[in-house]
């Protein structure tokens, strides 16, 4: 399972619980939690909250030695192992990089250059894109791709979507689709609205164009690539591995490990990450923008959309590059904005539960707006499960701040900040892709819902 | 003659649900100028070496620690006078401490407890073996730590709070008067 806790550890406070979405973790207060799987969004909160330590005290020094092994974690970690955890790949991560025969090719969210410093002492919200690059490097991938450039890419096909739907009359609102945990939920529990998310790919998984666009330009074999995400979120390892996955005629994306478990293999490879030169991704699909920075944070992609859209539309540059009015905290906020004639109305959810009114309200027809951007975790990406875990509940809430202050000054310092300026973006598209939404595009960068293992009768 | 007691941290409800937040705060704000703890679990590299002890009982839970005892049971008992009384607070000195348990017989309260002890991340071992040396850990209600005591600001439940005796009693002491001067009997 993605998402465990573990009996021998958990003293049932029931911490967790008050932090999952969807009321997933069950159990008697002061007696061991158990998941059920059928609700569980494996979004990873609890393993964010978990204070409930294996103990040298109460557990002895043998027992974290059994449960390391247990949970597959390198035998080289030294941190405290808690009673909620996720799932650990280094194991498949590691068969590849040693396998002579294998071609890695890695690519990293965008939240996980925000935070991955922290496991390395730095203060909250410290920004490393350029070591996080060299960390790569030195760890042996032999393409350090990043998915921020597949996020750009999300925001040409998913933009041109939104545009057509609102032009040419489809299903509105649309729905972002780029977290996977909100897209099991609403499979799981709104079936009925599944033709309300955009089909595009998550930014991840539009990845599968390393082994098609990527094994071309390099002349490799695509049989013999394998790729590798880090993601800040412990769901993407859910996304990676559905059955539908498989456009580029392999499974898109191998393997995915989180920000923390990148750590791991940082601190086990031995590579001194502090003291690491600057060095960039690989191009051309390590090259990206600030709109592919900002789907870290709550209203990332809706911004991102934006920038591009409006000059979709309009044939104009956005007047104002920071759209603020879709910034912010509010777990559920509303902007409309004027995009030449259109009053584009628009919409952000943060944190998974607040979802469930307005998919209510939208129901009952009691909402009208075009886009919905939805992300589970509290303020998006940059406090996914998978990111660096905070040892003080106090530091929260100054630790999601800097992180998101960062995604914006990371933005602000590229030189290019709309998705579809992005060179590497137009090329693949003269390349290869031809047009978003475009016969290729469809087949290798949308997706479908419920459908196989997940579809789910109500 | 100055009567001030020594103020203690103690559990004042029966909110605790048991999350060890408390035990974890407290080992990483002890560990943060030493051991290089930071803000995340990540740095982390030595056992959590908590100074107050989740106690789990059938129907309840609490976490225990010291009660800064006037008339310090390990303080009197420990050989290696590694126990001080500093401020008002029952101090173990680590470097002076030969783990010789005196002072976990002497506390009735279970208070301290042997752990291994750890310097810039990496545990210290004896002079004459390989093994780690261990000291008594016990609450020092984080005097050398800016912020006051971490448990307390960590409780997601506001279970544990800094008392202080003298100054309660004075309170009650006023609450009584006041009750007195109602009845009429004055």
């Amino acid at each position: 399972m993605i998402i465990n806790i573990d009996k021998d550890i958990c003293t049932g406070c029931r911490e967790c619980a008050e932090v999952c979405p969807v009321s997933a973790i069950e159990g008697e207060q002061g007696k061991a939690q158990e998941i059920n799987y059928d609700k569980c969004v494996m979004c990873g909160q609890c393993v964010q909250k978990c204070k409930s330590y294996v103990s040298i005290v109460e557990h002895g020094a043998e027992v974290y030695d059994q449960k390391r092994a247990e949970r597959n974690l390198p035998a080289t970690l030294k941190e405290p192992l808690f009673a909620a955890y996720n799932n650990c790949n280094l194991d498949k991560v590691k068969a590849a990089l040693a396998d002579k025969n294998v071609i890695t090719m890695v690519e990293c969210a965008p939240a996980v250059r925000m935070a991955i410093a922290e496991d390395f002492g730095a203060e909250l919200g410290t920004v490393e894109a350029k070591k996080l690059a060299a960390a790569l490097r030195r760890i042996g991938f032999d393409k350090i791709y990043d998915t921020n450039f597949t996020a750009d890419l999300t925001i040409m096909e998913e933009g041109t979507e939104l545009i057509k739907r609102v032009t040419e009359g489809g299903k509105l609102p649309m729905f972002t689709s780029c977290c996977p945990a909100w897209v099991s939920f609403l499979e799981r529990n709104y079936p009925e609205m599944k033709d309300n998310l955009s089909t595009c790919k998550s930014p991840q998984q539009m990845g599968a164009v390393f082994k098609t666009y990527g094994a071309k330009i390099d002349n490799y074999d695509p049989a013999k690539i394998f790729t590798v995400s880090v993601m800040p979120c412990t769901c993407k390892e859910f996304e990676c591995n559905r059955e539908e996955m498989n456009s580029s005629g392999y499974q898109d994306v191998d393997v995915a490990i989180t920000t923390r478990e990148l750590a791991y293999l940082i601190k086990d490879m031995g590579i001194d990450f502090n003291h690491l030169p600057d060095e960039d991704f690989d191009q051309p699909m390590g090259m990206y923008t600030g709109a592919g920075t900002i789907f870290g944070v709550t209203g990332g992609v809706m911004e991102a959309a934006i920038r591009t859209g409006y000059e979709l539309i309009t044939g104009k540059p956005i007047p104002a590059i920071d759209v603020t009015a879709v910034r912010g905290s509010d777990t559920f906020r509303t902007a409309t904005l004027q995009v030449g004639d259109l009053d584009l109305k628009v919409g952000i959810v943060t944190g998974l539960k607040n979802v469930i009114p307005v998919l209510e309200d939208i129901k009952a027809g009691k909402l009208d707006l075009h886009f919905i951007e939805v992300m589970t975790c509290p303020v998006g990406c940059v406090s996914g499960g998978g990111q660096p875990k905070l040892l003080l509940d106090s530091e929260r809430e100054a630790a999601y701040e800097a992180r998101t202050k960062g995604t914006y000054a990371h933005d602000a310092e590229l030189p290019i900040r709309k998705s579809h300026e992005n060179p590497a973006i137009v090329k693949i598209y003269e390349e290869y892709l031809l047009t978003p939404n475009g016969k290729e595009s469809h087949h290798m960068l949308h997706t479908k819902y419920c459908i196989g293992e997940n579809e789910f009768k109500k | 003659m100055n009567n001030n007691l020594s103020s203690f941290v103690v559990a004042c409800n029966d909110q605790c649900t048991g999350c060890r937040a408390c035990e974890v705060a407290c080992f990483t704000v002890h560990n943060q100028k030493d051991n290089k703890v930071a803000h995340t679990v990540g740095t982390v590299e030595i056992p959590v070496t908590p100074r107050l002890f989740l106690t789990r009982l059938e129907e309840f839970c609490l976490p225990v620690q010291c009660k800064q005892c006037e008339d310090a049971p390990c303080l009197n008992s420990c050989s290696a006078k590694a126990i001080a009384r500093v401020d008002g607070v029952v101090y173990v000195n680590e470097d002076l401490c030969i783990g010789c348990k005196n002072c976990m017989m002497a506390c009735p309260f279970g208070a301290l407890e042997m752990l291994p002890i750890a310097k810039k991340g990496k545990a210290v071992k004896q002079i004459g073996s390989d093994e780690v040396r261990k000291s008594a850990y016990k609450c020092d209600l984080c005097i050398n730590i800016e912020g006051g005591p971490a448990c307390i600001k960590t409780c997601p439940h506001d279970v544990l709070k800094l008392v202080n005796l003298e100054e309660d009693r004075k309170e009650k002491n006023i609450k009584a008067a006041i009750a007195l001067s109602l009845t009429g009997n004055l």
